[in-house]
């Protein structure tokens, strides 16, 4: 797994990326109530808005971490939003990207760097 | 619990009375093509049950005429009942807004002269009612700003600066009139961080909003020197007058360098909240900006008062018809009563009650900015952190007080704060109230904080589950 | 006069607690050459001479004594007399806008039933908590649906759109690359449907129409709805929520958005404001829809209460990626536009609807009668119409005004080849014998 410094995790297996967002982002973002998801077949950036966390209070932009297409969205957060909060790092995943530029993992921190930096 | 009105609904009962179809109307009934098909699902309500339903709410319910109400940013000051006598006579109430001029010089009149009153107290020459709210005024202000540029080829402007602590209607407007945003940092003092500032600033700057008081209640020393580095890069610099109440009639608004600027009558003017609406922000401006003030507009010609409805550089309109002219009738018969030497009273004991309230409880919270405030001031109540205490539960617990809670967790920048504003209206022993209040909430912080973080306890509703009300909502009956 | 409570002595109390022994030590932060000079002259009044002032101002209007047959987007209805005493209740007249619930329980299950009552009305799954009007509602519609549909870059909307609501639609969209195609009316001034049909491709994010249109007139639009669905073109309707006591409601037109203006149920004419723009839309829409609303919940104990909810779309929160700027909502003026709807109630709203068509109908008929007058606008329509007039519109306007009639909206103004045409309304406020003045003076026209 691989963190960037605004909270989002990276899984690859191949080619195909999982997004998703910490555990201490979602820690302190409270109670999430509704995901915005992107479009399957969307082309997405790194470090460009991909996904919108809404709590009650607050309302969190997950930005891509890599490049790529879209090729999956997690569709059982429309009926559970609560999973970002309960497994953020496993069953709380977001979008799965088919990576474009592999090197753009090599930038992120791994998980003690960023884990030592944000504890919950 | 409390039933909605549908839920009082009794079969065939009904409020409604109307005048009765004579024999000559009865011919007339609509093609059957286009009638409704479908069910009406409104309630069937008896006129007594349908007043008690209301009157019932109104209890569940708290007004600045029953309460002290230091909503910090909402300037709730006492709104007089004589503005609402007024806004009811007939000669007003029964005008169309499409009435030709010459028979409604008395509302134009009143339009025409609100304007000159609100450009003497404000400094500026001239101005528009039209805006239905504060945002709404916003949006003017800034269209006019793009719309000066435009005029000017200065298509390179795209920025619109704002500080870190604005309002969130300051954003949110400047992007809807098509700019992006780039936001300057206030420092430990709470005044805007000059150096970051000037990094800012360039070409691409098309202004720059400000709200002065800010939104801490501290006044900028530097406004003068911000509003040169503005000017210089070509930008024109917006008020946001939501704190208007700390320095009405002590300053000129122009004379601080701003070129065009907002009102809320609902704020500084005494009009009343009526529970979130209607407001009106009406727009001034100086002479760099007046040709693109919205239409209409009223002009005196050849001792009438006319209307304009076209104009070439202005951006247009912005309202159905005049905007909120109940509301206008409301803040004009404010300024009239005090003139202008009662408005100068206000500025004064607006900022005396608040740094009074400040001086008291100073012992009680964090202080972040220890200097002399202006209409309001932010505490911290992080102190109590360690108790299990926010400042969401010294709001709540306020409730049960008597009193409305101050704004919480605004500005954004501040940890754990409580913004307040007491306004000229309360007395001192309003205040004082106020203050025991919050000591003896303090006392329950230590002795019995269960007590603190589960109010309030004396409300028709205990907290409320808003992560619910988010993720399912039910939103009708 | 002012409303200030404390004086010279508490204030000088106040002073020693703050340690300073002038006002003036308060404002040090304000650079000197800044300050005004303190008004040595008291040009206030008193609380009587106001009252005087304001009604000789009220007197210079001589409008409230004639009887009003314009229409045009704000109508004159019966203003049911409990509603004055309801909305100036301190509790709802002085209250803030309801951020603390447990304090405001009164207002946020009302703006919950002014809620349920636009959707009772409209026919669509979830409303808002109002909007300023319905020309900025048109407007918000729009940018939800270019929000909804974002790849879009186009919008049609109906030409026969109030002209107002026209130029606010303008104004809210100019910095958006997207183009507005109008579309043309036909002689009648109806709808030009097969426009439609042509205009209408897969960059198209919405339709706009005028329900009934700014002329009156009842544009069909049903025969639409199919091919603006495959084209996932949402349909958003503007009307006045009266009509939808007698005729097809936005469910039923299939639209996906309703808008419109609240003012004709409870709220007087004011000379244009405040009003209450409605905004309602299809539940898969409902994150997109801007402004306040409130829902239904439980507190602690699982008692039922109703909070602010959604938040997170505002601007306090959501700053520039808002799906709105707007702050306030009309909450007092929608309290008595709810309280005139219900006052009226299921039956009730059909049966004024009924009503206002009758009499305009016999306006309508009994002019087409006379010699040298006619209706040109569409033959279905609602309580307005359009009537054209032989003889010069001057003289029209002078001889009903003399008789203390405004008859009608000259519509020239707005519509340039209509130089001899008003826009004539009439609601229940119009009695027989009214009505029967107008036609008498309308015959010794010609």
């Amino acid at each position: 797994m691989k963190f960037t410094k605004t909270h989002e995790w990276v899984e690859s297996d191949g080619n195909i990326a999982t997004v998703g967002v910490t555990n201490y982002a979602q820690s302190q973002l409270g109670d999430i109530v509704y995901v915005e998801l992107p479009k399957v077949g969307m082309k997405v950036n790194a470090g460009v808005e991909a996904a919108v966390l809404e709590s009650t209070k607050a309302a969190a932009d997950v930005y891509s971490p890599v490049s790529g297409i879209i090729t999956e969205v997690n569709k059982e957060l429309t009926e559970k939003a609560e999973l970002v909060n309960t497994s953020a790092e496993k069953s709380g995943w977001l979008f799965k990207v088919r990576l474009e530029n592999f090197s753009e993992l090599d930038a992120m921190m791994n998980e003690t760097d960023y884990k030592s930096k944000n504890s919950v | 619990m409390s039933k909605t009105i549908f839920e009082k609904s009794e079969k065939g009962q009904h409020a409604y009375s109307l005048p009765k179809n004579d024999e000559e109307f009865k011919m007339f009934l609509p093609d059957d093509r286009f009638i409704r098909k479908t069910d009406i699902s409104l309630p069937e309500i008896s006129e007594i049950n349908l007043t008690r339903h209301f009157n019932e709410m109104a209890k569940r319910n708290m007004g600045i005429d029953n309460t002290f109400y230091p909503l910090g940013s909402c300037t709730m000051k006492f709104n007089p009942r004589v503005n609402e006598l007024v806004a009811s006579f007939d000669g007003f109430t029964k005008c169309h807004p499409l009435a030709p001029a010459q028979s409604v010089q008395g509302n134009l009149e009143i339009i025409h002269e609100l304007i000159c009153l609100l450009s003497e107290i404000t400094g500026f020459c001239a101005g528009t009612l039209l805006p239905n709210a504060g945002a709404q005024g916003e949006f003017v202000g800034i269209r006019m700003i793009a719309e000066y540029h435009k005029k000017l080829s200065h298509f390179e402007k795209t920025e619109i600066i704002i500080p870190d602590n604005a309002h969130g209607t300051n954003p949110a407007t400047a992007k809807m009139a098509g700019y992006s945003i780039v936001s300057v940092r206030t420092n430990e003092l709470g005044d805007i961080d000059l150096d970051h500032l000037k990094s800012l600033v360039s070409e691409k700057t098309a202004g720059l909003m400000l709200t002065n008081p800010n939104t801490l209640g501290l006044f900028s020393k530097v406004i003068l020197e911000i509003s040169k580095i503005i000017h210089s890069h070509g930008g024109l610099l917006y008020y946001d007058g939501a704190n208007l109440n700390a320095i009405l009639k002590f300053v000129s608004i122009e004379s601080m360098g701003f070129d065009v600027m907002h009102i809320n009558l609902h704020k500084t003017f005494s009009t009343p909240h009526g529970g979130g609406g209607p407001g009106s922000g009406p727009v001034l401006c100086n002479d760099k900006l007046k040709s693109f003030l919205p239409v209409p507009r009223v002009i005196m010609k050849d001792g009438k008062y006319t209307l304009i409805n076209d104009d070439k550089d202005s951006i247009g309109k912005i309202a159905s018809f005049h905007g909120n002219f109940g509301i206008y009738l409301r803040a004009y018969l404010y300024i009239k009563l005090h003139g202008h030497y009662g408005l100068y009273r206000i500025a004064e004991q607006a900022v005396l009650n608040a740094n009074y309230l400040k001086k008291r409880i100073s012992n009680l919270f964090t202080i972040p900015f220890p200097q002399h405030c202006m209409h309001e001031f932010v505490v911290q109540a992080d102190n109590y952190l360690d108790k299990g205490i926010r400042a969401l539960d010294i709001a709540k617990r306020l409730l049960d007080y008597g009193v409305h809670a101050p704004t919480v967790y605004f500005p954004l920048i501040i940890k754990e704060c409580l913004l307040i504003e007491p306004t000229e209206s309360e007395s001192k022993v309003t205040l004082d109230q106020f203050v025991e209040a919050l000591e003896n909430i303090v006392q329950e912080i230590k002795e019995n904080p269960e007590i603190v973080r589960n109010a309030p306890h004396t409300k028709p509703v205990t907290r409320l589950d808003e992560t619910l009300a988010a993720k399912n909502p039910v939103l009708h009956a | 006069m002012d409303f200030i409570s404390n004086q010279e002595i508490q204030n000088k109390e106040m002073l020693k607690v703050i340690g300073v022994s002038d006002v003036q030590e308060l404002f040090v932060d304000i650079p000197e050459i800044l300050k005004l000079k303190k008004p040595s002259i008291d040009d206030g009044m008193s609380e009587y001479e106001g009252i005087r002032l304001m009604q000789s101002l009220a007197k210079k209007n001589s409008y409230s004594e004639f009887d009003n047959y314009l229409g045009a987007g704000a109508y004159e209805h019966h203003v049911p007399a409990i509603i004055s005493s309801i909305c100036s209740k301190a509790e709802f007249l002085t209250a803030y806008t309801p951020y603390q619930p447990e304090a405001s329980q009164g207002m946020l299950q009302i703006i919950f039933e002014f809620q349920s009552a636009i959707c009772a009305l409209t026919g669509m799954d979830v409303s808002n908590a109002s909007l300023y009007d319905g020309a900025s509602g048109c407007a918000e519609a729009l940018l939800m649906s270019l929000r909804i549909n974002k790849d879009r870059n186009k919008v049609l909307i109906a030409d026969n759109l109030h002209p107002n609501y026209k130029a606010v639609i303008e104004q809210y969209l100019c910095n958006h690359k997207t183009k507005i195609e109008w579309i043309p009316s036909l002689a009648d001034g109806s709808l030009d449907i097969n426009k439609i049909e042509e205009l209408a491709d897969d960059q198209t994010a919405a339709l706009l129409v005028q329900y009934p249109n700014f002329f009156g007139g009842i544009d069909d639009i049903l025969p639409l709805n199919q091919k603006l669905k495959s084209l996932s073109v949402l349909t958003i309707v503007s009307a006045n929520p009266m009509v939808y006591g007698l005729y097809k409601n936005a469910d039923e037109l299939q639209a996906d958005i309703a808008v419109g203006d609240c003012q004709p149920f409870g709220l007087s004419l004011q000379f244009g404001g405040p009003y209450v723009g409605y905004i309602a839309c299809k539940q898969e829409l409902l994150r997109q829809l801007p402004g306040r609303i409130v829902g239904e919940t439980v507190d602690t104990n699982g008692k039922r209460g109703f909070v602010l909810t959604l938040q997170a779309r505002e601007q306090h929160i959501r700053r520039e990626k808002a799906t709105s700027s707007i702050c306030t909502n009309q909450a007092l003026a929608a309290l008595a536009t709810l309280i005139g709807i219900v006052w009226y109630g299921k039956n009730g709203v059909r049966e004024i609807a009924l009503t206002n068509y009758k009499r305009a109908s016999y306006l309508k008929t009994n002019l087409n009668k006379i010699p040298g007058i006619k209706s040109v606008s569409q033959q279905h329509f609602f309580n307005e119409f359009v009537v054209k007039f032989d003889c010069p519109i001057e003289k029209v306007l002078k001889i009903f005004r003399e008789n203390n009639i405004e008859p009608g909206l000259y519509l020239k103004p707005y519509f340039p080849a209509s130089n001899q045409h008003l826009l004539v309304a009439v609601t229940e406020t119009k009695s027989l014998s009214d009505l029967n003045r107008y036609l008498a003076i309308a015959k010794g026209l010609i």
